[in-house]
């Protein structure tokens, strides 16, 4: 047995075009709006703003002259800023979870519509 | 003016005139052809070909 | 209504299935080659060097070369795959046969974000680049980069309208130029042709060398895919080159090898003139890297040329990327996964007109809108899902159709290890890329869940069953 789709209105075929939008600019733009988007560098406090004070050598303020930055206060904050990579082990705990759970259900229902596909191409549905 | 400002100008002119090309010529192309026509495009030709010659 | 002549010579790929208007098989060996390095180039010229910024230079060393091996990993797997399942689509089209409607579905988000993002991030390079060189000659106000990005996105999309020939024919040429602008900028700031002037031992003294340890080289993986991010989408030109299981494989192993020289050279270059935390920093400081690098040495000819390859390899990516991008939607949309109004093909330019349309307010969006970095991170994410997806793939395909039971275009060795590799290096960067920007990963991956469950529930309703399957091919083994 053939399974026939449906054919879909116009109309029905731009609600889900809008469907699809709503969720890619939620899932992109909702991160950035609370403010939740990480990745972020920060410069500490009183951090020294002389060449002597950031460690650098004479080879590397030589660069920076050449970049045209003679006044090492304008790039103390790019030199001076740093990641912060502690974490918890409870969000990694999370984010294994959230990761395999996604491709455990993505693979099992995969699973079912291929072995659909499979046994009406080849033809022994009983 | 100074030359960048010009170029500015320029820059949304052209993208105006390339965009409205796109627009104008998609209007057209759906206007004059079958909707059949344009969505008769089928994955793997090819290997249906092959398939049909040798099978 | 329009009449069509079935015997038409200038009208290829007229089926027996009822094609009447296909895409248009054109596209040689060079193409592919164009396609894949051309998105990728840009990487080396923007974007890698926030790795340096992760973890200092050798971290991102490492990542390059750990990165390199992931993808020469992928591009090994692709090969295979897509050398045997040449379609529009790509991953997606190879999902669809070798492991499920759902996880296709999937696969075609994925990649239909990874190529926009980075086609936004593009465009937003470009602006930047225009403005800068609007400062370097002298203009004093703050140059409105706005225009210089819409011009970007929608020349490139008028380009991709009119013809794939055009478009790849034109990606060539610019590909060509930008790299050989990065071997020029090698032999004359190296000692080859000039006296060198490297400096990495004094640039990498004391606590410049690992300035976050061991762990930076993990947090330096979530970039170092950025110098290849792209390469896979070669088997998107599946259904237009004019030998897919020749040509293929052929120009996307080129690729990866042109790109592991490219990177290594890149970094050798960079770390050896900028001070790693301004290169490290791509929103402040060194924003094109080598172009820098090229104002460093002083020599003005270097300047111009590595100012033109900047562009030029950001034109090439964003254009390989509508080219990619659009092709993936088409075959989603031709198959019924999306509305099947994206299924179209233009009768006179033969591309995948109203897909190419519909990407370019959402490019733009983006492009003008949100931050670099993170405009960047959802393209990494979207691709590293991908790359996890691909040894699933290849060990399902080996074992549904073992070897011989098919005729495989190209066989990659070594199986199962580049895919089990590929599987450690991508656990890796979920790490790398969870030390920064967990947030957005979980929020990624809840949009996918959501997506997936309303694909499964609501719109694979839409979808033929049989009918998507379209190898020549026995029955999978275990069915």
């Amino acid at each position: 047995m053939t399974y026939r789709p449906p054919k879909q209105s116009k109309l029905s075929q731009l609600f889900d075009v809008i469907v699809l939008l709503a969720m890619t600019f939620g899932a992109l733009y909702i991160p950035l709006f609370l403010g939740l988007a990480g990745g972020s560098k920060s410069v500490p406090e009183g951090a020294p703003t002389t060449w002597e004070g950031m460690g650098q050598n004479a080879a590397q303020v030589a660069q920076y002259n050449a970049l045209g930055f003679t006044d090492p206060a304008a790039v103390s904050n790019i030199i001076n800023a740093r990641y912060d990579y502690s974490f918890s082990w409870g969000a990694l705990a999370v984010m294994i979870v959230v990761i395999v759970a996604y491709y455990a259900l993505m693979l099992r229902f995969s699973e079912q519509e291929y072995r659909d596909v499979i046994s009406e191409k080849f033809g022994d549905r009983p | 003016m100074s030359f960048w400002n010009w170029m500015e100008y320029a820059a949304w002119g052209l993208s105006a005139l390339l965009g409205g090309y796109i627009v104008i010529d998609w209007i057209k192309t759906d206007a004059t052809y079958d909707e059949e026509v344009l969505t008769s495009s089928r994955e793997g030709e090819l290997e249906a070909m092959v398939e049909e010659h040798h099978g | 209504m329009a009449e069509f002549d079935i015997t038409s010579t200038t009208r290829d790929g007229m089926g027996p299935h009822g094609t009447q208007v296909g895409l248009l098989r054109v596209l040689g060996p060079a193409h592919v080659w164009a396609l894949g390095v051309g998105i990728v180039l840009v990487g080396e010229y923007m974007g890698w060097n926030f790795a340096v910024g992760k973890g200092g230079a050798y971290a991102a060393l490492i990542a390059c070369w750990l990165a390199g091996i992931l993808y020469s990993c992928v591009a090994m797997i692709d090969s295979e795959v897509t050398s045997t399942v040449a379609a529009a689509g790509g991953q997606y089209t190879q999902a669809k046969h070798i492991v499920g409607p759902l996880m296709a579905f999937n696969v075609g988000l994925y990649l239909v974000f990874a190529y926009t993002m980075l086609e936004a991030a593009n465009a937003i390079t470009a602006g930047y680049l225009i403005s800068e060189v609007a400062r370097l000659t002298g203009y004093d106000g703050t140059l409105d980069q706005r225009p210089f990005i819409v011009l970007v996105i929608v020349f490139l999309a008028w380009l991709n309208y009119r013809g794939v020939l055009a478009t790849l024919t034109f990606n060539l040429v610019i590909t060509a130029v930008a790299f050989v602008a990065i071997l020029v900028l090698f032999v004359s700031t190296t000692g080859l042709l000039a006296p060198s002037m490297m400096q990495h031992a004094a640039l990498m003294e004391g606590p410049a060398a690992l300035p976050y340890g061991w762990i930076g080289v993990l947090a330096a993986m979530h970039f170092g895919l950025w110098f290849y991010l792209g390469i896979e989408g070669t088997t998107q030109a599946a259904e237009e080159v004019r030998s897919p299981a020749r040509a293929l494989p052929f120009g996307t192993l080129a690729g990866i090898m042109t790109l592991l020289i490219a990177a290594t050279l890149t970094w050798y270059i960079c770390v050896g003139l900028i001070p790693w935390e301004f290169l490290g920093d791509g929103v402040n400081g060194s924003v094109a890297p080598l172009f820098d690098a090229a104002r460093l040495t002083g020599m003005q000819p270097l300047v111009v040329l590595l100012g033109v390859g900047t562009l030029f390899a950001t034109l090439a990516s964003a254009n390989g990327c509508i080219n990619d991008a659009s092709r993936a939607w088409f075959a989603m949309g031709r198959d019924k996964y999306l509305p099947g109004w994206f299924g179209a093909v233009h009768p006179k330019y033969r591309t995948p007109y109203r897909s190419i349309i519909f990407l370019v307010p959402i490019a733009l969006a983006f492009a003008l809108k949100a931050p670099l970095d993170q405009v960047v991170t959802f393209s990494i994410l979207s691709g590293l899902l991908e790359y996890t997806f691909m040894p699933i793939n290849m060990i399902l395909f080996r074992r549904k159709w073992p070897m011989h039971t098919i005729k495989r275009g190209y066989e990659h060795p070594f199986h199962p290890i580049p895919s089990l590799a590929l599987l450690a290096l991508c656990a890796v960067t979920f790490f790398a890329v969870f030390l920064g920007y967990g947030t957005q990963l979980v929020a990624m991956i809840v949009f996918y869940i959501v997506a997936s469950l309303w694909f499964h529930f609501w719109r694979y309703r839409f979808v033929a069953r049989a009918a998507q399957f379209t190898m020549p091919w026995p029955k999978p083994r275990g069915y």
